[in-house]
C-alpha cells in the first residue's frame, strides 16, 4: 500500500449533508486524517457565501492544506468560489430531483445531463459544467460560461461561451440574442459579430469547415443525450 | 435605532461620484430632517472629509474609536452649517493592515444606534477595503456613468454585493450628457439598466457646478443651489425617504431655447 497519495490525484474532501452540522466543529476531525497537501474540496449542497467560504479555506489553509478545485452543487457557493479566484465546478445531480434541498434546487437543477441555471451571468461570474447547459437569464458582457456539451442561454449571450470544452466540435452554442464577446467551440475561438443581430432572432455556433459559423437556430434545440 | 439604515455608496471603478453623491445625499437627507452620519471607508486615501470642507476639524479618527482612546461623540464631527450630518472620519492607511470586516460591522453598529442613515462612502474596487466596507452594509447604492468600464465594473460589483446578501440594491446613474446620448455618442440610460438589472434611483446630469462645490468644501446642496445636479441629489434623497418622484427624461431635457440658455447659464456645458 502506497502510503503517500499521488500527488496527480488530489484528496477529496467532501462536505457532510448541508445544514446537518456545523463546518466549524465537524471539521478539526477531519484535518487530523487528511494526508494530502493539495485537496479538492466538495461543498454538496452547501450555500457558502464569500465569507463563509473564505473562512473555510482559512482553516484549511491553517492545517496546511491548499485547495485544487471547488465542486459545489449550489449556485451561490460557485459565484463565492470565483469571486475568491478559486477553480470552481457545477456538479451534476447523482439522484432525483425530489432528493436535493429546495434552496439551491431555486437555481440549478441537472436533468440527465443538462444543468439548467437560472439567472444572469454579471460580469466576473463563471459557470462551467459537464454535460449541456441551460442558462435561462443572460450572459453579460465580463461573465463566462462553458460546458462539455452545448451550451444554451434562453436570454442574451453577450460575454463569452465556451462549449464541447473537452473537444466535442459537435458542440454548439445557441442563444435568444447572440451578441458575445468570443466564442468558443472545442479548440477554435472566435470573435462575436460586429453587427447586432435582428430582433426576434435565435441564433446558433456551431464548426462549419473548419471555422465557428453563425446561422439562425434550427429547431430541434434540445440537447441530444449524450 | 431599530429604524436605522446602513447604505453602502460604491462603485467598482474610480471618479464616477462615489464621494460627491456620499457628501450632497448626507447633506440633502439631514435638511429634509433626517439625522445622518457619513463614514469614509476609505483609509488609504480619503476625501470625504474634503468634500465636506471638515478636514480641519478632525481630531479623532474611526481608528481611535476602534482603539476605543476616544468616545464616538468625540470621534463624530458635526457640520458646521447642518447640525443634523456628523463625518466619522476614516483612519490612516496603517489601519488596512489590521482591520477586519468585523471592524466594520462594529462600528457601523454603534453608528446606527444614533443616527437615521449611515452612509458608508465604499474605496473603489473590489479588494479588502470593499470587503471591509461591504461587511457593515445592509443596502447599498451602486453608482456608474454612462460608459462602457463603468458599467462593466458596476456589474462585477453588484454580483458581489448580490452574494454577499446586501438587499436592496439600486442604482445611480450619474454625469449624464443629454446631448451626447441623443446623438448615440454615449450610452443610453436603457442600455445601462439592460446590463445592470437595477431599478433606477436617480439620474444625475453632468454638471461643473461640482468641481466648483468640491474645490471649496460646500456639497451643492447645501445651499439651495439650482443646478441640476443639486436638483437631483435631492430627488434621491426624497426617494430614498419614500417620496415616488417620476425620474427626469435626458431626452426632454434637451427641448426648447429657453431651457437650454438655462441650463447653459448653469452648468455651463455646452
Amino acid at each position: 500500500m502506497t502510503a503517500e497519495p499521488s500527488p496527480s490525484v488530489p484528496d477529496c474532501l467532501q462536505l457532510p449533508a448541508f445544514r446537518s452540522i456545523s463546518w466549524q466543529q465537524w471539521l478539526p476531525a477531519q484535518l487530523a486524517s487528511l494526508p494530502g497537501r493539495t485537496i479538492d474540496l466538495d461543498t454538496g449542497d452547501w450555500s457558502l457565501s464569500c465569507r463563509e467560504l473564505d473562512e473555510l479555506l482559512t482553516a484549511l489553509h491553517s492545517a496546511g492544506h491548499d485547495v485544487h478545485v471547488v465542486t459545489t452543487r449550489c449556485r451561490n457557493t460557485l459565484i463565492s468560489a470565483t469571486a475568491l479566484g478559486l477553480t470552481a465546478r457545477l456538479a451534476t445531480h447523482d439522484h432525483p430531483a425530489g432528493e436535493a434541498s429546495a434552496d439551491q434546487q431555486k437555481h440549478t437543477e441537472s436533468i440527465a445531463g443538462l444543468t439548467v441555471h437560472r439567472g444572469t451571468l454579471r460580469s466576473g461570474d463563471h459557470i462551467e459544467t459537464r454535460g449541456h447547459l441551460l442558462i435561462v437569464g443572460d450572459v453579460n458582457p465580463g461573465g463566462s460560461a462553458s460546458a462539455d456539451g452545448d451550451v444554451y442561454v434562453w436570454g442574451r449571450l453577450r460575454g463569452r461561451a465556451h462549449a464541447g470544452r473537452q473537444g466535442n466540435g459537435n458542440a454548439k452554442i445557441v442563444a435568444l440574442q447572440l451578441r458575445p464577446l468570443q466564442l468558443r467551440i472545442a479548440e477554435l475561438v472566435a470573435r462575436g459579430p460586429d453587427e447586432r443581430p435582428q430582433p426576434g432572432l435565435a441564433e446558433q455556433a456551431c464548426i462549419l469547415d473548419g471555422a465557428i459559423a453563425i446561422e439562425p437556430a434550427s429547431p430541434p434545440f434540445a440537447a441530444q443525450q449524450p | 435605532m431599530t429604524n436605522s439604515r446602513t447604505i453602502l455608496i460604491c462603485s467598482g471603478k474610480g471618479g464616477v461620484g462615489k464621494t460627491t453623491l456620499t457628501a450632497n445625499l448626507g447633506i440633502a437627507l439631514a435638511g429634509q430632517g433626517a439625522r445622518t452620519v457619513v463614514l469614509d471607508a476609505d483609509f488609504g486615501l480619503r476625501n470625504l472629509d474634503l468634500l465636506l470642507g471638515l478636514e480641519n476639524r478632525i481630531v479623532y479618527t474611526a481608528q481611535e474609536v476602534l482603539a476605543e482612546t476616544c468616545r464616538l461623540d468625540q470621534a463624530l464631527v458635526k457640520h458646521k452649517q447642518e447640525p443634523n450630518l456628523a463625518l466619522l472620519p476614516a483612519g490612516n492607511p496603517r489601519m488596512l493592515e489590521w482591520l477586519k470586516p468585523e471592524d466594520m460591522q462594529t462600528i457601523a453598529g454603534m453608528l446606527s444606534e444614533r443616527f437615521d442613515y449611515v452612509l458608508i462612502d465604499c474605496p473603489a474596487g473590489i479588494e479588502d477595503g470593499f470587503k471591509n466596507a461591504v461587511a457593515a452594509a445592509k443596502e447599498a447604492i451602486v453608482i456608474t456613468t454612462p460608459e462602457v468600464s463603468a458599467v462593466r465594473d458596476a456589474d462585477r460589483v453588484i454580483g458581489l454585493l448580490n452574494t454577499h446578501g446586501v438587499s436592496p440594491v439600486q442604482l445611480v446613474l450619474n454625469r449624464v450628457r443629454p446631448k451626447m446620448m441623443a446623438n448615440q455618442d454615449m450610452l443610453a440610460v436603457d442600455d445601462v439598466t439592460d446590463i445592470l438589472a437595477l431599478p433606477l434611483l436617480g439620474l444625475v446630469l453632468e454638471d461643473e457646478q461640482v468641481i466648483v462645490s468640491t474645490n471649496r468644501g460646500e456639497p451643492l446642496t447645501l445651499n439651495g443651489s439650482a443646478s441640476p445636479a443639486a436638483k437631483a441629489y435631492g430627488n434621491i434623497a426624497s426617494r430614498l425617504q419614500g417620496e415616488d418622484i417620476p425620474l427626469m427624461d435626458p431626452a426632454k431635457e434637451r427641448r426648447g431655447i429657453r431651457a437650454r440658455v438655462r441650463r447653459l447659464m448653469q452648468t455651463k456645458i455646452f
